[in-house]
């Protein structure tokens, strides 16, 4: 008999008898014939195949316990596991980190895929009671023992799905409609960031209705609770055989009923194409023989129908090359919640398999596998006991394929008897949880919560309540109307359950980068591996070896997102130096983004030069952001260099820049890095320099256009000329032009108020008007009645002088009291909204120095008010201008020439002659004259 | 019988349904937990039941298997929702078809007195022939206590704190003394005996009840229906009765059932949204509270209109019932009307000009 023929009738009496049921269900072969014979092949194949295929479930306690099993008794020599291929080298790092973690591939520069994808990230989490972990953990350990990953690589997860649509993305592995009911707590869900998830054995119907159907006839009420029930209890403790075919059978039955979309099915077919190849390819390559291997797969891939299944497979399928996108590796935290966010599951049923798989060692004692020196980790208690296998060894079990299905489908459930001690402590526990949460439970309580689980267990058909049902009883009998704490009775069974557990990455398993850091930042003492915020106190004046710390820490702020390190005290500022500092560092809680930055360099200094520089380099770079890079560069990093080569970016920049919208926030950087430059360095480095001279000539030719346009703000205007002033001297030193700006005001005629304003400002500062000329032309608008409500816009253009032309203040002084004096009321209050608005929104630097000029002209007491007279309003005290003492004056030439002045005399007419004065007593002559005040000061001053 | 108690409409069902039940039956129920839950939430074809059981309450299953299951145990049974969110009539199933009784009902008002609860006399036969059992007149709990049924008591939260402590020691010693007897004066309760208060969860903070009695009863908390489907099938359930009722011959077509389920979800998104009481209805916007806007346009589109339902009439109904404050009921539906509707009319057309204009109609007749 021929090993064929042997296989083929092992299942030929299941065949026999779904088709007799077929034919009795429907009335004739049609449909579910094919559907029911269909499964059999499916599963017959498969068992049939040399290479042993073990088909997983994610997050099923059965798969991982089978899986310890099988690997003990079989012993392979090659694990082929579905995991993308790229992601080999890391898995040895697992074992420093506490797991979940995921392991992350991720891409920043993308090439090959639309821009829009960037930054192209995938991450494969992978927790402790998962049975690919079992794979990766006897694999790693056991030596002479090879872990292939045959899936597709990193890149071809988004080149093969290039042709959904960029939402298709994220939306990828998640099942339709995914009932999970009460969303987990934001933070940790998020641990994953915006990635896509990978995960081995991912089995759920893809048809909506038919998970639904499910639900409703299995009398669930979502997918975790319907496998935890119907696959995961009855599957329980069978052996390996039958394990095998019922896992096929599912993913068989999912596969058949309900492919889902054409496009992802395309997808899954071209991912076991992918598989196969690559195992037949290290089949090749190494000679090893197939029975030696074990290919750890999706219950849903191993029920494949692909032309290359098989050893025997046709070897037809290319495997495109990668794009060009260079893509990085590394391990990032995960979280249970993380995991039942990205894969739509219900809450808390990632934890509750991590406690069945707890409770399954216990029970079967069976020994898992555990990397060694795995972080986190309990110590296997009681090795001597455990060390002896459970199932005898008995070769080529596997070999001999039977029939275990039939029996497994006719068998009633067996179902789990009553654990009423386990059942009794969940009870108790809750309520003392309840009672820590803020709930009024007592022991009458926990007798209530223990009833109600079992009658409800009966309700729902089961022997023993799971702890859905548990969870269910605990709410209808602790819960009232209100939720006293911050949880409620749902949450705390969650947490109680097993909780979620946050991975963390371990420092031997983080990038370069990361651990660079944290060695900078292990002067400061603190744990901050760990999650939560943590208090910093950097005494710089004590010790000065903080100031390096603080430059990291500096350059985190800047680097990671908002709260991962937050300054509490302490800033950062040109030319300043640090003191104290204080800080909230949460850099547990933010490793992922740690990590990440670990992507994109090898030490933060590098990260963050690369990320100026690309801010100072972008195509929309504005000559402000430019400025704010070279600022940067200069705070954070100290790096002249770097400044130097972006100062001059930043000339660039502004050399071709036809708008002045920056120019505010130009003029502000450009004054503070010349100030920080001119007291810091001997010499101005020459891009400021040049910086200067080309903005004074930018700005002058910018000049008459801006005071013209409408769509410049007075703002702009009064930043350009507060450049054009206050860099004057230093551009005029350097070879510039002051014509330039003579021809630039000569050519501007502005229309709008508030700019004819500034420019009268300007021209006082430029000599060209004098104030009492400006104080006249002020006088005017207000006497003019159809100029007077246009009078507020003079204003404001006055108020923006002040920061060109700072001098003025007193004058603006002036024109607001008199506005305050002379403006009718309907001119006068529908202006005040606006006069606060606008010192509010663009004068806040200008407020003050209005307010302390103020100040000084404004009596400070309210008496003296009465008697006060405005300054302006004074009678002009004409100074006489008094000869100084002994000062020979132009008189003096006319008595020496007196010829000159006779003829002119002779000329006009006058007759007279010329007389001699006695000259004028100087300021000594009061001396003379009170000899005693000299006397008593002289006194005075010889002291006594 | 204008409308009869869910235990004698559904007579005849809830009869065959205890003929074919063979599960185990606590104390003295007329069903097994599991017929009950049969009962309410109707039968499937995986079920194996010879006849259908239509479903008579909508909502999540695990809400039903839940109150059950209180029943059977040792706890008073308390459903807390919005208003129309359909505790009472899950009260009345629940009651009808463990034993047979849904009658057995106590409405608590701020007027209710212990009396109501545990016992009253009849003053002329006490006169007559003194204090004695015949001359007690027993409230609905105590019968219910001494037939080992269901007692319901409604808008627990409605009557003071005094009397709903009264309950408290029913609850917990199933017991009533009477004091003025001097023989036979304690009154028992039977096995089976249990109580279904509901309270409205928009009363809270009128008459909270003191955790002694929260201690004695499992809350249940029943959901406002967002579910579209389910709500649409309520909302058909509730209509068809209705009309049975009042014997009319009316179609509901179900684009205007659909407009109504929509206009509703709108406004409950609305008055999601809303920061302050005064920017969104006061209605809660319940299920109940649909079914009374339909019965009141298919009542006037039957006596009043041509015996045909409109969206014109729908639209009247629904502002009619749901603006009850005069200034800010009226400007929300009017934002509603103009900000909603009016796009939504010109975009996919259908009804909702229709009811656009019938809104602002009835807009323009109340303000």
């Amino acid at each position: 008999m021929s090993p064929v023929r042997e296989d083929e009738a092992v299942f030929e009496a299941l065949r026999t008898q779904l088709r007799e049921a077929a034919t009795a269900l429907a009335d004739g072969p049609d449909a579910l014939e094919g559907i029911l014979l269909g499964i059999v092949d499916d599963v017959d194949r498969a068992v049939r195949e040399p290479l042993e295929i073990f088909p997983v479930c994610h997050h099923s306690p059965a798969s991982a316990i089978a899986m310890a099993r099988r690997l003990r008794e079989k012993r392979p020599k090659v694990v082929y596991l579905e995991l993308c291929e790229d992601m080999a080298p890391l898995l040895s790092e697992l074992r420093n980190c506490r797991l979940p973690v995921a392991v992350q591939a991720f891409a920043s520069e993308v090439k090959g895929f639309p821009a829009d994808w960037a930054p192209l990230s995938v991450v494969a989490p992978i927790t402790e009671a998962s049975a690919e972990y079992q794979a990766i953990a006897y694999a790693l350990d056991t030596p002479g023992v090879e872990l292939v990953l045959v899936d597709r690589s990193s890149d071809h997860v988004f080149q093969w799905q290039a042709g959904g649509s960029a939402e298709d993305r994220s939306a990828e592995p998640e099942a339709p409609d995914a009932p999970s009911e009460t969303p987990p707590a934001e933070e940790d869900a998020a641990l994953h960031g915006d990635a896509v998830g990978v995960e081995i054995g991912d089995l759920r119907p893809r048809f909506a209705e038919l998970e639904e159907h499910l639900l409703r006839h299995g009398r669930v009420r979502h997918w975790s609770e319907w496998w935890h029930q119907y696959v995961e209890l009855p599957l329980g403790d069978s052996d390996h055989d039958t394990y095998r075919q019922v896992m096929l059978l599912i993913g068989s039955l999912f596969r058949r009923l309900a492919p889902g979309d054409a496009e992802r099915v395309r997808v899954d077919e071209d991912r076991e194409r992918h598989m196969w190849t690559r195992m037949r390819e290290h089949l090749a390559a190494s000679g090893t023989d197939p029975a030696d291997c074990l290919y750890v797969c999706g219950a849903f891939h191993a029920a494949s129908r692909v032309e290359e299944f098989g050893v025997g497979g046709a070897a037809t399928f290319e495997i495109g090359p990668p794009s060009a996108s260079v893509w990085q590796h590394g391990l990032i935290p995960s979280s249970h919640s993380a995991i039942e966010a990205q894969f739509g599951l219900t809450a808390g049923s990632v934890s509750i398999a991590a406690t069945q798989w707890a409770k399954n060692l216990k029970r079967t004692r069976v020994q898992p596998f555990r990397l060694e020196g795995q972080v986190g980790a309990k110590k296997p208690a009681k090795t001597a006991k455990a060390a002896v296998p459970l199932t005898p060894v008995v070769p080529g079990v596997a070999d001999v394929a039977s029939d275990k299905l039939s029996g497994f489908l006719r068998r009633a459930p067996v179902l789990d008897p009553l654990d009423e001690a386990e059942l009794l402590g969940w009870s108790v526990e809750i309520v003392r949880a309840a009672r820590r949460n803020g709930y009024l439970a007592s022991t009458a309580d926990a007798i209530a919560v223990f009833e109600t689980s079992i009658l409800l267990a009966g309700m729902r058909d089961r022997a023993r309540p799971t702890p859905y049902d548990f969870q269910d009883a605990a709410i209808t009998c602790v819960e009232k109307d209100s939720v006293p704490g911050r949880r409620d009775v749902r949450r705390i069974v969650e947490i109680m359950m097993g909780g979620d557990r946050i991975g963390q990455v371990g420092y031997e398993a983080l990038p370069p980068l990361a651990r660079d850091v944290h060695d900078r930042l292990a002067p400061l003492n603190l744990k901050l591996q760990q999650r939560g915020v943590q208090r910093a106190l950097l005494d710089m004046a004590a010790s000065p070896e903080l100031a390096r710390c603080s430059d990291v820490l500096w350059m985190l702020r800047h680097l990671l997102p908002w709260g991962a390190a937050r300054a509490i005290m302490g800033e950062r500022r040109l030319g300043e130096q640090p003191i104290q500092e204080s800080w909230d560092l949460a850099l547990g809680t933010h490793q992922r983004e740690l990590i990440e930055l670990g992507y994109e360099g090898v030490t933060i200094e590098q990260v963050l030069e690369q990320r100026l520089r690309r801010r100072a380099y972008d195509a929309q770079a504005t000559t402000a952001d430019v400025l704010k890079a070279v600022e940067d560069a200069t705070l954070y990093l100290r790096s002249r260099r770097l400044a130097d080569e972006l100062g001059t970016r930043a000339l660039e920049v502004l050399a071709t820049e036809r708008s002045v919208d920056g120019a505010p926030e130009v003029l502000r950087r450009v004054r503070r890095l010349l100030a920080y430059y001119r007291t810091s360095e001997p010499v101005l480095p020459p891009w400021i320099e040049s910086f200067v001279k080309t903005g004074y000539a930018h700005y002058c030719t910018l000049l008459p256009t801006a005071f013209g346009d409408e769509d410049a703000t007075v703002r702009q205007v009064a930043a350009m000329l507060g450049f054009l002033f206050s860099m004057e001297s230093l551009a005029l030193s350097l070879g510039c032009d002051r014509t330039q700006l003579d021809l630039a005001f000569a050519q501007s005629h502005p229309k709008e108020p508030a700019k004819v304003a500034l420019r009268w400002a300007a021209q006082v500062q430029l000599g060209q008007l004098s104030r009492a000329e400006l104080r006249s032309l002020c006088d005017d608008l207000l006497g003019n009645p159809l100029v007077v409500p246009a009078y507020p816009r003079y204003l404001s253009g006055f108020l923006h002088a002040l920061e060109p032309v700072p001098q003025l203040a007193d004058f603006v002084v002036e024109a607001v009291s008199n506005a305050f004096a002379r403006l009718p009321d309907p001119v006068l209050l529908p202006w005040l909204p606006t006069l606060i608005s606008t010192l509010r929104a663009d004068g806040s630097d200008l407020a003050p120095l209005l307010i302390r000029e103020a100040g000084r002209i404004f009596p400070g007491r309210l008496a003296a008010l009465d008697a006060w007279v405005p300054p302006w309003l004074e009678p002009p005290t004409v100074v006489e201008a008094r000869p100084a003492a002994g000062a020979r004056t132009g008189a003096a030439l006319l008595a020496a020439y007196p010829e000159t002045c006779d003829s002119v005399a002779d000329l006009l007419g006058y007759e007279g002659s010329w007389e001699t004065t006695a000259p004028a007593a100087s300021g000594a002559v009061l001396t003379a004259r009170h000899p005693d005040t000299a006397v008593a000061l002289e006194a005075l001053l010889a002291g006594p | 019988m204008l409308r009869a108690p869910a235990e004698i409409k559904y007579a005849e069902e809830l009869d065959w349904l205890e003929s074919v039940d063979d599960g185990p039956k606590p104390f003295s129920w007329r069903l097994s937990p599991k017929m009950v839950r049969l009962f309410i939430l109707g039968s499937e074809r995986a079920d194996g039941l010879d006849r259908e059981i239509p479903q008579k309450w909508f909502g999540d299953r695990s809400l039903v298997e839940r109150a059950v299951v209180t029943l059977a145990s040792d706890r008073g049974l308390l459903l807390i929702g919005d208003p129309g969110t359909g505790k009472s009539w899950l009260a009345e199933l629940l009651a009808a078809a463990i034993c047979r009784s849904s009658t057995l009902v106590v409405q608590g008002t701020a007027g209710t007195t212990e009396d109501h609860i545990k016992y009253s006399w009849n003053v002329s036969m006490v006169i007559a022939k003194g204090q004695s059992r015949e001359s007690m007149i027993p409230s609905p709990i105590m019968t219910a206590m001494e037939t080992g049924a269901i007692g319901r008591f409604e808008e627990l939260t409605r009557s003071t704190s005094d009397v709903q402590d009264a309950l408290i020691s029913i609850l917990s010693e199933k017991y009533i003394s009477v004091p003025e007897l001097d023989s036979d004066s304690i009154v028992f309760a039977k096995p089976g005996f249990s109580i279904i208060a509901t309270a409205n969860s928009r009363d809270r903070g009128v008459n909270d009840l003191s955790s002694a009695l929260k201690r004695r009863f499992n809350f249940v908390r029943i959901p406002v229906v967002t579910n579209r489907k389910s709500e649409a099938e309520i909302v058909r359930f509730r209509t068809e009765e209705l009309l049975r009722r009042h014997r009319i011959e009316l179609d509901v077509p179900p684009t205007l059932l659909d407009v109504l389920l929509q206009s509703f979800a709108d406004l409950r998104a609305s008055a999601a949204a809303a920061g302050s009481d005064d920017e969104k209805l006061e209605s809660a916007l319940s299920s109940a509270e649909q079914i009374g806007v339909l019965e009141d346009a298919i009542l006037h589109s039957n006596f009043f209109g041509e015996r045909q339902l409109t969206a014109r009439a729908l639209a009247s109904s629904l502002v009619g019932s749901l603006a009850r404050r005069e200034p800010e009921d009226l400007a929300i539906l009017n934002k509603y009307l103009h900000g909603v509707v009016e796009p939504r009319s010109k975009e996919q057309g259908g009804s909702w000009p229709e009811f656009l204009e019938g809104g602002r109609d009835a807009i323009a007749t109340l303000s």
